[in-house]
């Protein structure tokens, strides 16, 4: 069944790739879409981050009884880019006895981690720059690059603090990694690949965490626990504990190297809760009940990249009510919440997962009527 | 008291004891080792608590004032006087291997005073810097400041502590000893830090995570208070007072207000008792949901900082419509209080006392129960009933440790014999101990206001008092039970309309002594958060 | 097997707590926001009476003020802040007479311990409400409190 989608972006991309390739031989077709494409993920990384940096300081302040950003802007709305513009402007000062090369290299690490893992992530429909057939071990290969950065941030500053917040860092990413893969694998049990166009379309009727239901659900908030930590925010921001190390592993960065380091944090955020949102969630699918057609097409009439952003903001309020509502964890409660409770559940959980999918008990496989694509 | 007369004049033969507003005994400074010790080890009557260790300048003589009380029983107390005469190389003997509060005591009176201590293990100056020329607290102290210019050149912090040890023969041996080891890796938390509430310096030696050692530095604020008292007139002190321990201003200005009058013997009006201790009370409020929020944000939740900081505005105003102060209310002056309450004030004050009992069950849902809080403060920062004596940690924290140390029941002031309130004790001596007392202090400070607020009698609100005030010559102690504990002030006069000597006993001073050794093999973010639950105020410290 | 079902309360009763604290942050969320706009609601603001800010001298409509220039609030100023500098005049009688030349108190300095207020013997000076003293220049922080041209107010009207 073919919906009318009128505010769909696929249509407008296809003509402008028709266009190119029938006027330009094809290399140079191809090198001005990559072009285009480039700009487009950074343009679309740059806002989001602006917009990210926003709701969470407005979200914040809401939860702490406070109103948050009110002066630049109606609301404050254009706070987060005079920020943008103050940090851009600010000095790089340079710090003496730093390992040079290393110190200058390590926020881009980070922020190319957190570019290659963004560009993967399927907007809408049609809305992917790359989508390979083994997506979300890309995913979540490239974003644990980022702790490169940070490791390296941390040894090259030559400060203490950083040194204690980058070895923090690694034992943590190390640890959570191991969760949040395994969180995605199991939802790779249910729908059999990896690629994570092919994910979103088998959600049509059913979200992965109902089809899954319960080892999905438990999945999903494994993953989300992993994902916050991972993202090195608090409870789990012991790498920049600011009660403990000041700004931990970036404390010596200033300026622009600074603001990569906010920007890839702000991000990592983001990627999360959109891979969490893609595999989980339906991704860009609309909300769609199987025979009726005609509340299916007013879902469709929402363009799929609304429902995307729709979702992915919820989880990612939801990240930022869990922030604002915890003390900060110790370092050796953090290994032990992933070491002794994350890891032991999710092994249990794959189990659980392979046990329904050989049993036939997710929801497509017993009520195909009602579920079944 | 006569069994411990008999007992003193047992011991130390020639001990002069007199009664004057303490039991006072003076004994030459080679038998004051020895009656502290005999004091402390008495079976009867132990006094393990120093409370304060005062150095002083007699002109003739340069010597301490230790006063002495009993942890079972703090209103028993004793005064131990001991000088030397030797202006140039004054040395008296330590007793910090009795009292482990005295350690930071005597470096203070080296670097006020120049007295060195036999046996203090590390005899560097505290509060001042290494190589600062003279002894501000002497008399004849020399403050050109040219003396001692303001530089701003980093100093090297040298780690390197003199110290002299008695041998077993006798034979004093001038000696260092390092503070750290050469391969420690020392991290400094301080003096500008996020959570050191304030300047204080600890530099901490680190094994991996773990705290192996913490050297104690302040002085970072230091600006001489008990000097500048020395030349101003008591009304005029009543103003540093609040600059002590800024978040409980008014109770520490009790302190000296009820000193002074006690001295002179002034009477002051019921209504005056009323308002002082409502305020009072408020003030400890504010103190303990600042301790609160601070305490939180040291482990991170910042939310629960906010929380209590909105709580404790309601209160500033309050303060704000009474004094026209928020923080340094200056509301107590000898013989009264300066402000009388506003028209509204009680029902202000009435209104407050069921919103903050419903904040205090949402703090209990937000972070009492949560279970990162749990694991972060349960069997955190364990501090023994004996160290806590030792030490002399008072307020919520040493009330955490079991030991019942409420100033307000012990020697009541004020109008706390008429009042009915429990003291917060709790036995498990860690941090989530100390911050559920400081919670339910809040609550027990709420009856207190309570029974008050509604039989405030009407009347003068200050006193007569003379115009010039001259305090009789002598020796005068007061203590107050602040938010953080047992604040006592202490004045010599030699009848003069200036004081002769003041000293404040801080009692984050206290808390501050004993965290090199509640945080020993703690991880660094433990570290924090201890801090926090001991809740000093740096100000305090650096008088 | 005791250990184990401890292990899994254990997570439920953890789950059930943090979901109270997150409860709480919720209720917040939509709660009435403590924060004061500060300079919008300007015309709205109420600063209480006692408020301290800064020390004046009133004068009256003719330009009068009570002050006697004894200097007891110099005195008494615990930290120096004012300085009360008098002059001589002779009297129509032609006795000699001490009057105020320039009361000046240094805002930057002052402790706000209120003592200047409370000992002078004539009530010639008092802290008022206006608490936006910032300026740009360390020297306008010291003000001269009597105004120009101001004399004692005669007693006996």
């Amino acid at each position: 069944m073919n919906y009318k989608q009128p505010l769909e972006l696929n249509g407008l991309l296809l003509q402008l790739d028709l266009f190119l390739r029938g006027n330009l031989p094809p290399f140079w077709a191809s090198l001005i879409e990559g072009l285009l494409i480039l700009i487009a993920v950074l343009a679309a990384y740059a806002v989001i981050a602006l917009i990210l940096i926003y709701a969470e300081r407005k979200v914040t302040a809401f939860f702490q009884a406070r109103l948050g950003p009110n002066r630049v802007g109606k609301y404050g709305f254009i706070q987060s880019i005079a920020d943008m513009i103050k940090i851009l402007i600010k000095e790089i000062i340079h710090i003496n006895r730093v390992d040079r090369f290393l110190f200058y290299a390590a926020p881009f690490f980070v922020i190319c981690a957190s570019v290659m893992a963004f560009g993967a992530i399927p907007f809408g429909q049609g809305l992917q720059a790359v989508d390979f057939n083994i997506g979300i071990v890309y995913v979540l290969a490239v974003s644990s690059l980022g702790i490169i950065g940070v490791l390296l941030a941390g040894w090259s500053s030559n400060n203490k603090y950083s040194m204690i917040g980058a070895m923090r860092s690694g034992a943590q990413f190390i640890s959570y990694e191991l969760s949040a893969a395994f969180a995605l694998m199991t939802i790779v049990v249910m729908t059999g690949t990896m690629q994570l166009s092919e994910i979103v379309e088998n959600q049509r009727y059913a979200w992965n965490i109902f089809n899954g239901h319960i080892p999905a659900i438990v999945a999903f908030v494994i993953y989300l626990i992993s994902g916050h930590a991972e993202t090195n925010r608090a409870p789990f921001d012991l790498p920049e504990a600011e009660g403990e190390l000041t700004a931990g592993y970036h404390t010596e960065y200033s300026g622009m190297q600074f603001g990569f380091y906010y920007l890839a944090e702000y991000l990592n955020m983001f990627i999360i809760a959109a891979i969490a949102t893609t595999v989980f969630l339906g991704g860009w699918m609309p909300i769609q009940i199987k025979g009726m057609d005609a509340f299916n097409q007013i879902m469709w009439y929402i363009p799929s990249y609304v429902w995307f952003i729709g979702k992915t903001a919820v989880l990612v309020f939801i990240s930022l009510w869990v922030r604002w509502s915890f003390p900060r964890l110790r370092i050796d409660l953090l290994l032990n919440l992933e070491w002794k409770y994350l890891l032991p559940i999710n092994l249990v959980n794959i189990l659980i997962m392979v046990l329904i999918v050989l049993a036939g008990w997710t929801l497509t496989d017993l009520f195909p009527i009602l579920f079944g694509n | 008291m006569r069994d411990i007369q008999q007992f003193i004049s047992k011991t130390v033969s020639d001990a002069v004891i007199e009664q004057k507003q303490k039991f006072t005994v003076t004994v030459a400074p080679e038998q004051a080792y020895s009656l502290i010790k005999a004091l402390h080890d008495n079976e009867e009557l132990p006094f393990d608590y120093l409370i304060s260790l005062t150095g002083m300048d007699w002109e003739d003589k340069l010597g301490v004032i230790y006063l002495l009380s009993s942890s079972g029983d703090l209103s028993k107390e004793i005064v131990v006087i001991t000088a030397t005469e030797d202006r140039d190389n004054p040395l008296l003997y330590s007793v910090t291997d009795i009292y482990e509060t005295a350690h930071l005591n005597e470096r203070e009176a080296y670097a006020m005073f120049g007295i060195r201590f036999i046996n203090n293990p590390d005899m560097r100056r505290f509060l001042l810097s290494d190589d600062w020329k003279g002894f501000p607290l002497r008399k004849d102290y020399d403050g050109n400041p040219g003396l001692n210019p303001i530089t701003i050149v980093n100093k090297e912090i040298v780690d390197i502590a003199p110290r002299i040890m008695e041998d077993a023969k006798g034979n004093l041996i001038e000696s260092t000893v390092k503070v750290f080891e050469d391969d420690d890796y020392i991290v400094n938390i301080g003096p500008q830090h996020p959570s050191t509430h304030g300047v204080m310096h600890f530099r901490t030696a680190l094994n991996g995570e773990i705290v192996k050692k913490i050297d104690v530095k302040s002085g970072y604020i230091h600006r001489g208070i008990e000097k500048l008292c020395e030349s101003l007139t008591y009304p005029q002190i009543l103003h540093f007072t609040d600059r002590l321990d800024y978040l409980s201003a008014n109770i520490n200005r009790h302190a000296l207000c009820m000193c002074v009058e006690k001295a002179v013997g002034i009477e002051v009006p019921p209504r005056a008792e009323y308002i002082r201790v409502i305020m009072d009370e408020l003030n400890r409020i504010s103190s303990h949901l600042l301790a609160f929020a601070a305490h939180c944000n040291d482990l991170g939740a910042t939310t629960a900082f906010i929380y209590g900081m909105r709580e404790r505005e309601h209160i500033l105003d309050i303060f704000d419509k009474t004094c026209g102060g928020r923080l340094i209310i200056n509301q107590d002056v000898i013989g009264g209080v300066m402000f009388d309450i506003y028209t509204d004030f009680q029902k202000d004050v009435k209104a407050f006392i069921p919103y903050m009992r419903d904040k205090l069950k949402e703090y209990d849902d937000f972070f009492s129960h949560n279970p990162i809080v749990l694991r972060r403060m349960i069997g955190v920062g364990n501090l023994s009933f004996t160290d806590a004596v030792s030490y002399g940690v008072t307020g919520p924290a040493g009330r955490g440790s079991g030991w019942s140390c409420d100033v307000r029941k012990y020697k009541p002031y004020s109008l706390y014999d008429r009042i009915e309130f429990k003291e917060v004790i709790r036995t498990e001596g860690d941090s989530y101990a100390r911050y559920l007392n400081r919670l339910d202090e809040i609550e027990v400070s709420l009856q207190i206001i309570e029974q008050l607020i509604d039989n405030i009698p009407e009347g003068n609100i200050v006193g007569t008092v003379k115009p010039v005030l001259r305090l009789p010559e002598g020796q005068y102690f007061q203590s107050v039970e602040t938010g953080k504990g047992e604040f006592g002030v202490f004045i010599e006069s030699k009848g003069d309309k200036h004081p002769y000597r003041v000293k404040f006993r801080s009692p984050s001073l206290s808390a501050v002594s004993v965290m090199p050794l509640i945080c020993k093999n703690e991880l660094l973010s433990d570290f924090i958060g201890i801090g926090g639950s001991m809740d000093y105020v740096i100000p305090d410290i650096d008088r | 097997m005791q250990s184990f079902s401890k292990y899994i309360s254990g997570i439920f009763t953890s789950l059930r707590s943090l979901l109270k604290g997150m409860g709480v942050t919720w209720k917040e969320f939509w709660t009435k926001k403590v924060t004061m706009e500060y300079p919008e609601n300007r015309e709205t603001l109420v600063i209480s009476d006692r408020w301290r800010s800064e020390l004046i001298m009133p004068h009256d409509e003719n330009n009068e003020h009570a002050c006697t220039a004894c200097g007891i609030c110099m005195m008494n100023c615990p930290n120096g802040t004012i300085k009360v500098i008098s002059a001589s005049i002779e009297t129509e009688e032609g006795k000699k007479k001490k009057i105020l030349d320039k009361h000046i108190w240094d805002y930057g300095s002052c402790t706000y311990c209120n003592l200047c207020v409370i000992t002078c013997p004539s009530n010639a000076i008092i802290f008022n409400n206006d608490f936006e003293g910032a300026v740009f220049d360390r020297n306008k922080l010291v003000h001269q409190l009597n105004k120009p041209g101001s004399k004692l107010r005669d007693k006996k009207k």
